[in-house]
């Protein structure tokens, strides 16, 4: 690439480090400088007039870009379920609709993230909470069972009554909006949590509120176009038929996001179980046992395709959890571990993690099955994982009180004298690569004056 | 009839591209140890020559200002131990990298094209 760039003394010297290392030639190594990962905060300042549009236009394209992750996708068969249902409106009052359902979804979101940044951390907390990600799951498994053709979705008639006549529509699109807020809430909260901080240090809620209000808006920016154009989806003549199928398959794609909410709550192996159950079945009844007309040739073979999808993913599934290569070998917490790590003059890494917390299980699936992570981790460190999965375990206790663990994950490294490196703590997920640097510095530990 | 040996047709494809997916997503990847023939072939492609340990050691030893080493190893690599006064520059040998960093390079390099630069 130097030669292409015009440089005329290019050279590579392949043998690389390890030859001029075993040569006693001189080296050097650069443990420190872990200053330029951490983000710098930003600076917080009042926002107004021009600076206030371009921050909101920016957060709003922001919003519309998260909806390439997988927050909005539960939204989607529920609103195409919602509107679908929805004939004989005209133009106009769909626009209405439209906007009052992303309305109210905004307005549910921002409130969430205020609260969130008004009570700091202990709003993620709860998002990742075993209740919650059940409520979440069974919501989404309701709505699937509406999409399945079991009841067809309204809302309930009091409702309706109790809003004024001509308004009572558009007051029940907007409180449905305002209640599956809750749904997309989980899967947002993490993704924001750097905005949530900013919102926090202007200390502003009414700013916090429109920064979280457009960021919504953004992000439910689709929904509002699929709103529309599902509403007039009842209208297109002969239609109907094979628009079941498709409700169906999105029925299935909510009992599969359930799943995925459901996953940390549960043990692992049943965790994959239930994902291929659910694959299976899901290819089996789109493709094959679901009767629907084809209304054209390409139709049986788009649900044999479909079927088939289903059932590879069972198949990847479970092969791949089947034949996962070896992970770090963790070791339960004693403080006699610790004395003998200090006599064996090796570094110490502590996990503290939950079985119900995803990015615990992130770090598990990814950076901790990571080769070279592993065999690092076998050769030169003591791996103690402390699970914080029930409450109550007074040595546990203590260690939470000793190292100030404020939630999990937390990952705690210890230089081969046993004394914390504060700035290698982790609270998050990091992928492989950042934490072999880490290691690596924590293997320097003592000589870099952490 | 017809429509069994469909299906079970149907059931070995699904078959076969699960078996592929499984071993490309999971299959231990060994990188051959390259000798230097193998360097050799890729420095006359790539336009560059190549150094061997004794023919670096006298620009280094010098101390010659002319000299630029650039460590093209991953940032956690280059942290536990490289050669002194070696600048980090992580690269992985795909095009993709070698695009996404093309300007970077540059700027690391410097705007003196006739110095002796040294890749590891």
């Amino acid at each position: 690439m130097a030669v292409k760039l015009g440089y005329t003394k290019v050279y590579r010297y392949p043998t690389g480090y390890p030859e001029w290392h075993a040569k006693g030639l001189p080296v050097d190594s650069a443990p420190a400088g872990l200053a330029e990962m951490a983000s710098e905060p930003k600076e917080p300042g009042p926002l107004y007039g021009w600076a206030m549009i371009w921050t909101l236009l920016g957060i709003f394209v922001g919003g519309i870009a998260l909806n390439l992750t997988p927050c909005i996708y539960p939204l989607i068969p529920i609103t195409v379920s919602y509107f679908g249902g929805r004939s004989g409106l005209d133009q106009g009052k769909l626009l209405i609709h439209g906007a009052c359902y992303v309305g109210g979804l905004s307005l549910t979101n921002s409130v969430l993230g205020i609260v969130a940044a008004l009570t700091g951390a202990l709003m993620g907390a709860i998002l990742q909470n075993p209740v919650v990600l059940g409520v979440v799951a069974a919501i989404l498994v309701f709505f699937a069972t509406s999409l399945f053709g079991f009841w067809e979705l309204r809302l309930p008639s009091g409702l309706m009554q109790a809003a004024s006549k001509s308004y009572a529509g558009y007051f029940g699109t907007l409180f449905m909006g305002l209640t599956l807020g809750v749904v997309a809430a989980p899967c947002i909260g993490p993704f924001v949590l750097g905005l949530l901080a900013w919102v926090a240090s202007m200390g502003s809620p009414w700013l916090g509120f429109v920064i979280f209000f457009t960021l919504s808006l953004g992000l439910s920016l689709p929904l509002f176009f699929l709103a529309i154009f599902s509403g007039q989806l009842e209208k297109l003549p002969r239609s109907g038929e094979w628009m079941l199928w498709v409700r169906k398959l999105m029925g299935w794609v909510l009992v599969g996001m359930a799943t995925y909410f459901i996953r940390p709550v549960l043990p692992k192996s049943l965790g994959v179980f239930l994902f291929a159950v659910i694959a299976i079945s899901a290819g089996l009844h789109l493709g094959w046992i679901d009767r629907t007309k084809p209304p054209f040739k390409a139709f049986q073979w788009i649900r044999r395709v479909v079927g088939l999808a289903g059932l590879v993913m069972a198949f990847i599934v479970i092969g791949s959890w089947l034949i996962r290569g070896p992970g770090v070998s963790w070791q339960t917490y004693s403080d006699e571990l610790l004395i003998e790590a200090r006599r064996l003059k090796k570094p110490v890494i502590i996990d503290f993690y939950a079985d119900w917390c995803s990015p615990c299980l992130k770090l598990d699936k990814a950076t901790f099955h990571d080769p070279e992570i592993v065999k690092q981790a076998g050769q030169d460190f003591i791996m103690i994982k402390v699970n914080l999965t029930r409450g109550g375990n007074p040595v546990y206790e203590r260690l939470l009180r000793k190292y100030g663990i404020k939630g999990v994950p937390t990952i705690v490294f210890l230089d081969n004298q046993g004394k914390e490196l504060p700035a290698l703590r982790l609270v998050d997920f990091v992928p492989p690569n950042e934490f072999l640097t880490r290691m690596a510095t924590a293997e320097k530990g003592p000589d870099t004056g952490l | 009839m017809v429509k069994v040996t469909r299906n079970v047709s149907l059931a070995l494809v699904a078959m076969a591209i699960g078996v592929l997916a499984l071993w490309l997503t999971n299959r231990a990847v060994t990188p051959k140890e390259a000798t230097w023939e193998d360097a050799a072939r890729e420095a006359k492609t790539g336009g560059y020559r190549l150094f061997t340990v004794e023919a670096l050691r006298a620009p280094y030893e010098e101390g010659s200002t002319d000299l630029l080493l650039v460590d093209t190893r991953q940032e956690w690599e280059y942290r536990t131990g490289h050669i002194k006064g070696a600048l980090n520059f992580p690269m992985e040998p795909t095009w993709l990298s070698r695009w996404r960093k093309r300007s970077s390079l540059a700027k690391l390099l410097g705007p003196d094209k006739d110095h002796l630069v040294v890749f590891y």
